[in-house]
């Protein structure tokens, strides 16, 4: 052994004992555990998130100090002034080391503002407060699950909020109590107990109002790093501000209420959402309705078109005759053998065109288009009475004049022609 | 029957799209009829999906709930 030495241990002892009581005096703030009152002194150990000091006090220092009753116990937030003492022990008595406290307050608001502030951006340089942020919010869950005290009306309240919302799904409790620091392991095995269920889909922690030291349990190292790693989204509403306590940096969404937590855990309005799917449901209707009413017009069009076509003939047709009736004697009966021909092919044309369930119909518009039609053949008109009067060439003459001049004419009947003398003018 | 939606907001989003390309008119008789025929079915999902929770508010305490997941198969 290549050490210095070896030294009766009793003198290393005292050394110790001399170094250690030269440390400075110092205060610390932590969380009383482990309490025990001897006959001469108080043990304690002062603890937070990582690490711990056994602490002692002579209990006639601790009687001057006057505080509160009940108010040095198992979870209060003390803040201690002292340093550290090493006791060397005898022949006989073991050795010892402590923190040697010889002032104790309870932390105030201030002290616990401070550790909050120093632990928050502890938590935030780790990213942890961006990690539920993140997870998705599924806007209508089935189920969700809900951390609070059993009595308590943060319960009744959420309650409340959900079935504002028309929101009537299943909510698992996990009941935990949510007053002092020693409750935060509670909180946390609820919590992960609910996450762990898959049905669970969102989970809400909340509590009511009070001082921090009432909700320092929401504060908890160890909850918020629980909290901040679980895959489910969680609501805080704990207190009546929001980010007051470390759960709210840590959790998906911070709420002011429980009722503001139930609109966050349900971002679903129930019976708004009902009312703007009937909404949708009838532009669908409407949408359906419109696409087949547009496009009627033109398949009624459609469907009227041979019926059309043929009145659009038939109004040609007459047209035809009228032109025709008021045509001269001469080439008649070429133009009306032409017309006949064009009606021909007009009428089989629109009689073909009128193909259909109408065709009866059709076919007797037709018919009474073929009558109307020969009621003005130039044979019908001979066979009432009249002549017609032909010059030498066989060409239709049309005048008294024209007649006179040609001397001889030829007169046409129904029956035959006959020939004539034109012998005078009538007077 | 096309494919379940994803999630209930999932499903609002697409009636939404469907609704607005309808309401533009510019979807012709074909298209027309197949977004009210896609439509009418995510209306049906989004219908069972607020039935689904619009029964009665059910509570369960944690071991309940762990209970009832054991006895059933699902």
């Amino acid at each position: 052994m290549d050490l210095p030495g070896p030294f009766p241990v009793g003198r290393y002892a005292r050394k110790l004992e001399e170094e250690m009581r030269r440390r400075a005096r110092v205060s610390l703030i932590g969380e009383v555990t482990g309490l025990s009152r001897g006959r001469a002194q108080a043990h304690f150990e002062l603890r937070d998130g990582e690490g711990a000091v056994p602490c002692a006090i002579w209990l006639n220092e601790l009687e001057k100090l006057e505080l509160p009753e009940g108010g040095l116990r198992d979870g209060s937030e003390v803040v201690i002034g002292g340093g550290p003492d090493y006791y060397r022990g005898s022949g006989q008595s073991s050795p010892s080391f402590c923190f040697r406290a010889t002032q104790i307050r309870l932390a105030g608001e201030g002290d616990l503002l401070a550790r909050l502030e120093a632990l928050r951006k502890q938590l935030r340089a780790e990213g942890l407060f961006e990690l539920q942020r993140q997870l998705a919010r599924p806007a209508l869950p089935k189920t969700i699950g809900v951390v609070t005290a059993e009595s308590g009306a943060a319960r009744r309240d959420l309650i409340a909020g959900l079935e504002r919302r028309g929101w009537r799904g299943t909510v698992v409790w996990g009941f935990a109590p949510v007053q002092d620091r020693r409750a935060a392991p509670a909180i946390a095995a609820a919590i992960q107990d609910l996450a762990a269920q898959p049905r669970v889909e969102a989970i809400v922690v909340t509590r009511g109002g009070g001082s921090l030291a009432d909700l320092w349990a929401f504060c908890d190292e160890t909850l918020c790093r629980t909290v901040a790693m679980l895959r489910v989204p969680v609501v805080s509403a704990v207190g009546h501000e929001r980010d007051s306590t470390l759960i709210d940096d840590v959790a998906a969404v911070a709420c002011s209420t429980p009722t503001h937590a139930a609109e966050a855990a349900v971002p679903l309005d129930c019976v708004a959402a009902r009312v703007a799917l009937e909404r949708s449901a009838a532009a669908l209707r409407r949408a359906a309705d419109g696409a087949v009413r547009a496009r009627t017009p033109h398949l009624a069009a459609l469907a009227r078109g041979p019926g059309r076509a043929l009145r659009r003939e038939r109004l040609a047709l007459n047209q035809k005759t009228r032109e025709i009736r008021a045509a001269s004697a001469r080439g008649i009966a070429e133009r009306l053998d032409f017309q006949r021909r064009v009606a021909g092919v007009v009428l089989e044309r629109a009689a073909r065109r009128a193909a259909g369930p109408e065709m009866e119909r059709r076919r007797d518009a037709l018919r009474r288009a073929e009558v109307a039609l020969r009621a003005h053949e130039p044979q019908r008109t001979l066979e009432r009475g009249y002549a017609l009067v032909e010059g030498p060439g066989g060409a239709a003459v049309t005048s008294a004049a024209a007649a006179t001049a040609a001397g001889r004419v030829r007169l046409r009947f129904a029956d035959g022609g006959v020939g004539a003398r034109v012998e005078e003018e009538e007077a | 029957m096309t494919e379940k939606p994803e999630s209930y907001e999932v499903a609002v989003e697409r009636l939404e799209q469907i609704i607005d390309r309808l309401d533009s008119g510019q979807a012709g008789l074909r298209e027309t009829l197949e977004l009210c025929r896609e439509g009418r079915e995510l209306v049906a999902y989004c219908a069972a999906e607020l039935d689904a929770v619009g029964e009665g508010l059910k509570e369960l305490n944690l071991d309940e709930l762990a209970a009832r997941l054991e006895g059933s198969p699902s």
